[in-house]
């Protein structure tokens, strides 16, 4: 099958929808698919040949944070370059109303489209605002996915309708076999705890965990807590306590090969997110690897946790109840265990494998669809006024 | 030349901006409500295709006698409804152009909740076990059109609602745009895959 897949944020920068758009795009083409990818990225940059860029993505402030999006005349024309010279049976856009490449995508798309909603940020204004412009071209929209329950539940408040979930995937073999790092693997003495995330985006709640280890740290006075992820913690260890601060290594942005191997290493791992998350595709990763996993009891990591069953849930921003969870885990062995075998048969279910088979049974139930009004011609305006009966009567 | 004239102009040339403008915003709408209606009716025949794919796949799996003689039993009854249901409506026949379910709902709910109750974990397993490839195709093909069938009627009903929204635009009503066609109605029923077979 030819597919054409666009993504409307920079390819270059690392992001959640990036990294689905390309594991989607490997998956296919391992398969023996023929893909193309549409995103902005700097042309400089090392790309993959899958990849064909439509210009370089500025940064710009939409819906209450910075993205780095693209739009213009230029654009534009290379995506209709792109559409004409692709020949696909299917055009996949991944956030669609997005102000970026994949709208414009949308709106010159003659192909039979497929679009994917990842985002649960309930700021969507420019959605409503919009609407009558867009409304039009989402028609064009045959099929509607979303990654969670919550995804779908923004479409459904936003532009209404229904909506089908495909989780977000995850190669769940590469963290089950990624390799140990004794310097991460935790002791009965020195047990380990990781978090994974940009130290300096509040929601990502490294300052919960930070005011949680004190208490963790009179249970079990040797605990590590190592942070992997980019951005500078000074600003937030000089404020924390300083037996927090002490206990607390930094690691910077880490490689892949590195955050799988960490996430094998650790005793458990923290996710103590605040919000705005519509996945939480780092707890999957954690499950794969094997790692304990305690996070807050936010409602996309609830369900990620098969309601907490395959994993710790602590009461969001609450630095006590994190503590709470953590000095349990790391108290019980057995509890480490179980987790452990839980969260790896849990992360199954997130295996690119089967989720790429989900897709893929899309576009084919799409184009069945589409084959069915082409056998039935006349088709179009035209159809109609020679008819006279437009849809009416056998054909 | 009068003052009387030039309004004359002004005012036809206005009148016929007005009626270019109504005309295209008329045909736009048409197409536009043409396109939705193609929508749905692609979306209701791949339903079908899907729904008699299950059905047939069923009846051979019931067939295969790799089950006990109950749940074989159970299973062909329930899927010939499907079929018969299918043959006795056929959708090119339909006047209504392939855009109602013709009551099939309950037949349908019906498959779902008996092959949810059959295919339980244990029974696929002995399945499974047998290393029969006939009978392993059945199990994939039901499963297969089973995942379809949830995708194909999600994809319908959301097109349903496009054009419902569309038709209820008093331009739309006014100028009779949707013609004949008759208005898609959504299509409810338990789609739910046996636990054991979602993966």
């Amino acid at each position: 099958m030819r597919i054409g897949m666009v993504c409307p944020y920079s390819f270059d920068v690392p992001g959640g929808v990036q990294f689905h758009v390309r594991d989607l795009a490997e998956v296919f083409l391992a398969e023996g698919h023929e893909v193309s990818v549409l995103a902005p990225a700097d042309e400089d940059a090392d790309l993959p040949p899958y990849l064909v860029s439509c210009g370089r993505a500025v940064p710009v402030r939409y819906n209450g944070s910075v993205a780095r999006l693209t739009f213009g005349p230029v654009t534009s024309s290379r995506v209709t370059r792109w559409l004409e010279t692709g020949g696909f049976d299917v055009v996949h856009l991944h956030e669609p109303v997005t102000p970026s490449v994949s709208l414009m995508a949308l709106w010159a798309a003659e192909e039979p489209v497929v679009a994917t909603f990842h985002t649960s940020t309930v700021r969507s204004r420019a959605m409503h605002a919009a609407s009558p412009l867009l409304r039009p071209s989402l028609e064009k929209i045959r099929a509607r996915i979303a990654v969670s329950e919550d995804a779908a539940s923004t479409v459904h408040r936003h532009l209404g309708g229904d909506t089908y979930v495909v989780p977000n995937g995850v190669h769940v073999d590469r963290f089950a076999t990624a390799p140990l790092r004794p310097d991460w693997q935790g002791s009965p003495e020195r047990p380990t705890l990781a978090f994974l995330g940009r130290v300096d985006e509040p929601r990502k709640g490294l300052d919960v965990l930070l005011r949680a280890l004190p208490a963790v740290l009179d249970a079990r006075p040797g605990t590590r807590l190592l942070v992997a992820g980019p951005g500078d913690p000074d600003p937030l260890l000089r404020h924390a306590d300083p037996r927090a601060a002490a206990a607390t290594e930094v690691l910077g942005a880490v490689s892949d090969d590195d955050k799988q191997s960490l996430l094998r290493s650790v005793d458990a791992y923290v996710a103590p997110h605040l919000g705005g998350e519509s996945f939480g595709i780092v707890l999957v990763e954690a499950m794969a690897a094997g790692a304990p996993v305690v996070a807050s009891d936010l409602a996309a990591f609830a369900r990620v946790l098969d309601g907490g069953r395959t994993g710790v849930l602590h009461a969001a921003g609450h630095a006590g109840s994190l503590a709470d969870a953590l000095v349990r885990v790391l108290a019980d062995d057995a509890l480490r265990m179980s987790l452990r075998a839980a969260g790896g048969e849990r992360a199954r279910v997130f295996d690119w494998r089967p989720v790429s088979r989900q897709v893929m049974a899309v576009y084919e139930t799409v184009l069945e669809g589409v084959r069915a009004d082409l056998a039935e011609s006349p088709r179009g305006l035209w159809g109609r006024l020679v008819r006279g009966a437009p849809e009416g009567g056998p054909t | 030349m009068s003052p009387l004239d030039i309004d004359v102009l002004q005012v036809t040339t206005f009148v016929v901006i007005a009626l270019i403008a109504v005309a295209w915003y008329l045909s736009y709408a048409a197409a536009r409500l043409d396109r939705l209606h193609a929508k749905v009716e692609g979306a209701m025949s791949a339903l079908d295709a899907q729904l008699v794919r299950r059905a047939e796949a069923t009846l051979e799996l019931a067939n295969s006698g790799a089950l006990d003689p109950a749940t074989a039993l159970l299973l062909a009854d329930a899927a010939t409804d499907s079929v018969e249901r299918t043959t006795e409506h056929p959708l090119a026949e339909d006047l209504l152009d392939g855009q109602h379910f013709g009551g099939r709902e309950q037949v349908e709910s019906t498959l779902t909740e008996v092959l949810g109750l059959t295919l339980t974990p244990e029974v696929l397993a002995r399945l499974r076990a047998q290393d029969d490839e006939l009978v392993e195709d059945s199990v994939e093909r039901i499963a297969a059109s089973a995942l379809r069938v949830r995708m194909a009627r999600r994809f319908h009903n959301d097109a349903v609602r496009e054009v419902r929204r569309v038709r209820a635009k008093w331009a739309v009503r006014v100028f009779r745009l949707a013609g004949h066609a008759a208005l898609p109605e959504r299509v409810e029923f338990d789609d739910d895959l046996p636990p054991a077979l979602a993966r």
